[in-house]
């Protein structure tokens, strides 16, 4: 796969602590890319290594392929998970100057926000003071700052924090479409469902480690448990009966319409063989395999108690 | 492109200041309140607010008949008794009765009786038009030509010094270089720190307002930082202009307006001077008879050298702006909000704060070991040198100088280096306030 941005081995440590250890990373180009971790994993540290804000101790950091160079700065979109302005400055001011500080100059400045601040329905801020702005306005604000310049890569810390609802769906509507246009997107976050919505692949960093790398449904497959869930018409027992020595009812329900059963596989065994042998004896309503979701993961990887935690002392 | 983005970052640092009406205020506000207090000055001790019509009563008449005023100050000569005169006093416009005595040559006194006091000054000016009134009658009678006496006349100059030692310099006790010296080193330590705090503000409200993690992902943690202190340093010298200009303009018209064309303003070379001139007016009213243009005061001022005075304060006040600065700036990085600022800036303002009180013990004793020293340590060497300078150096003690100017660049550059490895750490630590050992480990991070 041709990363578009790359770490490797990136170590990083403050005094005595060392926040990263040997992390890598791979940021495919044109996907949406999870970073994920508790807090205080690293998160921040490994994206502050990435957009030059402060450099790894060793490690090598690749933009295309090449070390990344401070030139690339304009490459890069960062919204990090503080947001902040000037906030004595006026909006449009603010807006021309963080894009210019990017490389643009006024007049590609001002044609590249324009479209933003009209489709985010901001056009009438442009005059007005930062600290006059409310929260959420002033989010999305920042929102459309650090896209204007039309980074390559775009890494957006918790980037739907601070919205309601509407906004949170139009931020995201922004963000697929950015995704279209062809650009980057790494996305750091607690919310799960979300990673599930948006991202193809993941990583996943915890003291400092990455522990885990992938696509979001290869994740999903690796980390399944072989539950099946059916919903059928018929008798229990004839259930049980069809299941034989390969599968186990973990759990039962009747409900009015249906039955519906959670069936544990053992030894690898297929959903093929499952239906098969049910089919015969019960009406099938449904049938899927029951994958844990990304929040499952993330909870059982890490609330695992560490064998680790002696090396850090 | 990064020579640009600093660029960028100087100019939103001036702008936003410039345009701030706390900046606007401050700089038309301090040149009037100084132009103010010293046309005050001026006004309530040299000029009359009324013109003065004199009524002379000559019991020589007609000795004094041509005697001449000005516009301001009229003389008409009466023959008439003194008692007369003091009967037409009460009953006409004349604001004062000037009794001029039969035995005047002799005597060498008058009277004036006056409705309400005059200034000393008009008093003077009188005292002087009679004197010359007599002294040009007398130099008639003696067959003198006017251009014979004034060749006569040998104005004689006594400067005096204190004995300090053989060796050592004696020290001239005229005070006015020293003056104006320690006004320039006033100056420099207000402006230093001023506008050092200034730097250190706008880092804390980067920090606080958390654009600056958004700032840094784009230039370098030390572009940002020097551009902030480049550009409010830029604010502090378009201050410092616009207070030296409208200084002079208003010091200028308001003298035209009070004094007329009595004075000559353009002899008012800077604000500090005001009160010179004050002097140098009453010293020419008093040396009226010497008939010299050459006035000893106005020397002295011409021997303050202006241009040189200005580059030095130019050069310390940069070179101490850019040291404290960088110093402040990295205070600012190292903590969350003013309230823990304290604590650092005493121990790194104390040698400015010291240069301060200590400038007024330099200005009397410029060469003491103590100024030497402090003239050449970087941390208090803009203010102290300022005034030392302005006294005046002796050739054999200009490695002083060399040497504090060379200590200076090499310790700002120093101070610069230093606080933006503490400035690129600083401000990406939020919570709790470092210690002064922590900080000083983050020039390793």
């Amino acid at each position: 796969m041709s990363y578009l941005l790359e770490g490797n081995n990136i170590n990083k440590h403050f005094g005595n602590f060392q926040v990263l250890k040997n992390v890598s990373i791979g940021i495919p180009e044109g996907q949406i890319f999870g970073l994920l971790g508790p807090n205080g994993a690293g998160k921040t540290t490994l994206i502050r290594t990435l957009t030059q804000i402060t450099a790894p101790d060793s490690g090598e950091i690749l933009f295309k392929g090449q070390a990344l160079k401070t030139s690339n700065t304009s490459d890069f979109g960062y919204l990090p998970e503080e947001r902040g302005l000037y906030r004595k400055m006026k909006v449009g001011e603010q807006a021309l100057y963080l894009c210019q500080i990017k490389g643009l100059d006024k007049k590609q400045a001002y044609a590249q926000l324009k479209p933003w601040f009209e489709r985010l329905e901001m056009e009438s801020w442009w005059e007005k003071k930062v600290e006059e702005l409310s929260k959420g306005m002033q989010q999305k604000l920042q929102f459309a700052i650090t896209v204007a310049h039309r980074p390559k890569i775009l890494i957006l810390d918790e980037p739907f924090s601070g919205f309601d609802p509407i906004n949170t769906e139009a931020i995201k509507r922004e963000i697929l479409m950015l995704k279209e246009e062809g650009t980057t997107i790494v996305f750091s976050t607690h919310n799960m469902a979300s990673v599930e919505e948006l991202c193809e692949n993941i990583t996943l960093i915890n003291r400092g480690k990455n522990i885990l790398s992938g696509s979001v449904s290869d994740i999903r497959k690796s980390f399944s448990k072989s539950l099946f869930e059916v919903e059928f018409h018929g008798s229990k027992v004839a259930f049980a009966n069809a299941l034989g020595y390969q599968f186990e009812i973990a759990e039962i329900t009747e409900k009015p319409e249906f039955t519906q059963a959670v069936v544990m596989a053992h030894d690898g065994a297929s959903s093929k063989a499952l239906l098969t042998s049910l089919i015969q004896h019960v009406e099938i309503i449904s049938f899927r395999e029951n994958l844990p979701t990304m929040n499952d993961i993330f909870i059982d990887l890490v609330g695992r108690p560490q064998t680790s935690i002696s090396e850090e002392a | 492109m990064s020579a640009n983005k600093i660029g960028l970052i100087i100019k939103r640092e001036y702008l936003t200041r410039v345009r701030k009406k706390s900046f606007i205020v401050m700089s038309l506000l301090g040149p009037l309140i100084m132009a103010g207090v010293l046309t005050f000055a001026l006004w309530t001790s040299l000029e009359e607010s009324e013109d003065q019509k004199i009524l002379v009563v000559d019991d020589n008449y007609p000795f004094f008949e041509e005697l001449e005023g000005s516009s301001k100050l009229s003389y008409d000569v009466m023959d008439v008794s003194l008692a007369k005169g003091e009967a037409l006093l009460e009953v006409s416009d004349y604001t004062a009765l000037l009794y001029l005595p039969k035995n005047i040559l002799q005597s060498k006194s008058g009277q004036l009786i006056f409705k309400k006091q005059p200034s000393i000054r008009v008093q003077r000016k009188i005292e002087e038009t009679i004197q010359q009134y007599i002294e040009i009658s007398k130099l008639q009678e003696f067959n003198i030509s006017e251009g014979d006496y004034k060749r006569l006349k040998a104005p004689f100059d006594l400067l005096t010094f204190q004995f300090k030692g053989v060796g050592a310099d004696a020290e001239e006790t005229n005070m006015l270089p020293a003056i104006v010296g320690l006004v320039f080193g006033i100056l420099i330590y207000f402006f230093i720190f001023m506008y050092s705090v200034q730097v250190m503000r706008g880092v804390i409200e980067e920090k606080t307002n958390r654009i600056i993690e958004v700032m840094i992902s784009s230039v370098k943690p030390f572009q940002l930082m020097m551009g902030k202190i480049i550009g409010v340093g830029a604010v502090g010298l378009t201050q410092f202009a616009i207070w030296i200009l409208l200084t002079l303009i208003l010091a200028t018209s308001g003298q035209l307006l009070i004094l007329g064309d009595k004075y000559d303003a353009s002899s008012l070379k800077t604000p500090m001077t005001d009160v010179v001139q004050q002097q140098v007016e009453e010293e020419q009213a008093l040396n009226f008879t010497q008939l010299s243009q050459e006035d000893n005061l106005f020397n002295k001022i011409r021997r303050i050298n202006f241009p040189i005075m200005i580059a030095v304060f130019l050069f310390y006040f940069l070179g101490g702006y850019l040291l404290y600065s960088a110093l402040m700036a990295a205070v600012g990085s190292a903590v969350d909000n003013d309230t823990d600022t304290q604590q650092f800036i005493f121990p790194i303002t104390f040698p400015l704060l010291l240069a301060y009180i200590l400038s007024f013990n330099v200005f009397e004793n410029p060469s003491s070991d103590m100024a030497v020293w402090l003239s050449i340590i970087p941390l208090t060497s803009p203010v102290i040198m300022m005034i030392r300078v302005a006294i005046g150096i002796e050739a054999a003690d200009m490695w002083q100088v060399y040497l504090s100017m060379a200590l200076l660049i090499v310790s700002f550059i120093g101070a610069v280096w230093l606080s933006g490895k503490i400035y690129r750490v600083g401000i990406l630590m939020y919570g709790k306030k470092p210690s002064i050992r922590e900080i000083i480990k983050w020039i390793n991070y």
